[in-house]
């Protein structure tokens, strides 16, 4: 069905990586009502330690579905998918998950939101106060540790929400539309300082957008998915070097990309 | 504090200038024989049957402390009752089944219908009027609790899935902080069916309790006195209802950004404190 998926031997910015594949699907495919709705069909790819790999296509094309299925939330109807080798069974801790809403308890400081990983797994030290707080610090709320989520803009919940992600400890991060309901400015500038993030805790990545140019501009490899049914129809390699500018977006090779990225697209 | 005292008082004014307006037209109205002066009293007279009732005679007091106390216990009754079905109910699918359909079937039956059964089960005194105060407080408060517990945010839920959170966890953490603020609504409808549960129930049979002395005295035709007595279930009503108000804010602090910086302040001090601790041990 993808021919495409293996056949990348990656000269990746990523320069640390060993290129040892962490999250492998075969044939994953998805059916909600008995069958009667195909959500997305039999998918191969693999992604290797240290990747960024976005997921683009139109909204209903079952991205959020394949991130879910990789989250161990819900279960596949076919196929198979492997996550640090281990066929997915359900959620496990070192798989994180970030949502278009930064669904933050209202009634927990920004501190106490980014703690609720570890405080359901054990009990807390004055280690993870400290962790916290450098992670709220990375995210550039350092002032805003002991303030409620009410109080916050919609762009700096997003980023509790990422420090929260951190704080998991995951090495394999899962974002659907993180930013998606931010406006454009604040959309951008989170973008940049996710990427800066990632690489410096060497996550690997898989970020669900709609948007071709935010997908290429961060990935490593773009996933294109396209709908009715949902199908992925094409790994796209991207070669640009890291750590990438905002410029980069400016460059006709950027933009020849994005042209190949909406052609596959454009067939339907 | 946010506002002067000045300004508050300031806002407060044309309230009371209607008030003192509506007041001088009734006594009016009433002088002039405009209506009949038996059935609707003059406002100076419910004043007086005031002063006689809180200061000269000073009867109101002990039944006033009979009804508050039917009211506040069954209220506890029906609220203690409530939740814990409620609980019951959101963490057992099976207990939910078999608990609905009666609770349903209490909420649409009239509870105040009730107030002669009840009357023959728990006697003429003051069991009677707990009970009815419980049963129909129970309704809004069992309801509600439910209803906060089990429609908790699914995006919240599956956050919580993936974060491995087992049951007691999800509980604690999400459901109940989640249903706080449409319990305490649950409670405030409550508190104030407890208080027409009381003084209904008194109605139908007591010795004691401003509802005995409401129909006292309109048995006696003394309308100034009975009005003087229907204000008084105002305050009760309102006393109760800004007890659970108080109650409400103080629990749920994150509506208020007053609360929310009350709470952060008193967090970061907790913070802070554990690392010193933490330190010293080390
Ligand atoms: N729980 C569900 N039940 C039935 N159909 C679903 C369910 N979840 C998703 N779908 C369907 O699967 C398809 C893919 O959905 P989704 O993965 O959410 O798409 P995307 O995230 O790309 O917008 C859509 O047609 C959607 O209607
Ligand atoms: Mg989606």
């Amino acid at each position: 069905m993808n021919a495409m998926s293996n056949a990348n031997a990656r000269s990746g910015a990523h320069t640390q990586q060993q290129g040892d594949i962490v999250i492998k699907g075969e044939g994953v495919g998805k059916t909600f009502g008995n069958g009667s709705v195909v959500a997305l069909e039999g998918a191969d790819f693999e992604i290797k330690r240290g990747e960024f790999v976005s997921l683009v296509g139109p909204s209903g094309c079952g991205k959020s579905t394949l991130l879910r299925m990789v989250a161990g939330l819900i279960e596949r109807s076919s196929g198979k998918l492997a996550v640090h080798g281990d066929t997915v069974k359900g959620p496990r801790s070192d798989v994180g998950l970030m949502f278009q809403r930064a669904t933050l308890l209202e009634w927990r400081t920004a501190l106490d939101n980014v703690l609720l990983p570890t405080e359901l797994s054990r009990k807390l030290t004055s280690a993870d106060y400290d962790h916290a707080e450098e992670l709220l610090a990375m995210v550039g709320l350092q002032d805003f540790t002991f303030t409620f989520p009410s109080q916050l803009s919609g762009g700096m919940q997003q980023r509790v929400a990422l420090a929260r992600l951190l704080k998991t400890g995951a090495d394999i991060l899962l974002l659907d539309e993180p930013f998606g309901a931010l406006d454009e400015f604040t959309r951008e500038h989170l973008n940049l300082e996710l990427m800066r993030i990632v690489a410096d805790v060497g996550a690997t990545t898989l970020f669900v957008t709609h948007n071709i140019g935010e997908a290429i501009f961060l990935a490593d490899k773009v996933m294109v998915m396209t709908p009715r049914p949902g199908r992925l129809a094409r790994i796209v390699d991207v070669p640009f070097e890291r750590p990438r500018t905002a410029e980069l977006q400016l460059t006709p090779e950027f933009n020849a990309l994005v042209a190949e990225v909406r052609a596959v697209l454009g067939d339907h | 504090m946010k506002y002067p005292v000045i300004y508050r008082l300031g806002r407060f004014i044309p309230h009371m200038v209607l008030l003192a307006l509506v007041l001088v037209f009734w006594e009016v109205a009433v002088a002039r024989s405009w209506v009949n002066a038996f059935m609707v009293p003059r406002p100076t007279a419910v004043f007086d049957s005031f002063i006689r009732l809180y200061v000269t005679e000073q009867t109101i007091y002990r039944h006033f402390a009979i009804t508050m106390t039917e009211a506040v216990f069954g209220f506890a009754i029906g609220a203690s009752v409530g939740i814990s079905l409620a609980v019951a109910s959101a963490v057992n699918e099976t207990f939910r089944r078999y608990v609905s359909p009666y609770a349903i079937v209490l909420n649409v039956t009239p509870g105040l219908a009730l107030t002669p059964i009840i009357i023959a089960w728990f006697g003429f005194g003051i069991g009677s009027k707990i009970a009815l105060a419980a049963v129909i407080s129970f309704f809004p408060i069992f309801v509600n609790t439910l209803s906060g517990l089990t429609n908790s945010d699914p995006d919240r839920n599956e956050l919580f899935r993936s974060l491995g959170a087992n049951a007691s966890q999800r509980f604690w953490k999400l459901q109940v902080p989640s249903a706080l603020p449409i319990t305490f609504a649950g409670l405030k409808i409550g508190m104030t069916t407890a208080l027409i549960g009381a003084v209904v129930a008194e109605f139908a049979q007591a010795t004691e309790g401003v509802g005995v002395l409401m129909q006292r005295f309109s048995f006696q035709l003394n309308m100034a006195s009975s009005v003087a007595v229907l204000l008084t279930m105002s305050i009760m009503g309102v006393t109760l209802y800004y007890a659970m108000e108080l109650l409400d804010d103080r629990l749920i602090f994150w509506r208020k950004d007053s609360g929310m910086a009350r709470v952060g302040r008193r967090r970061s001090a907790r913070v802070r404190a554990l690392k010193a601790g933490s330190v010293v041990k080390a």
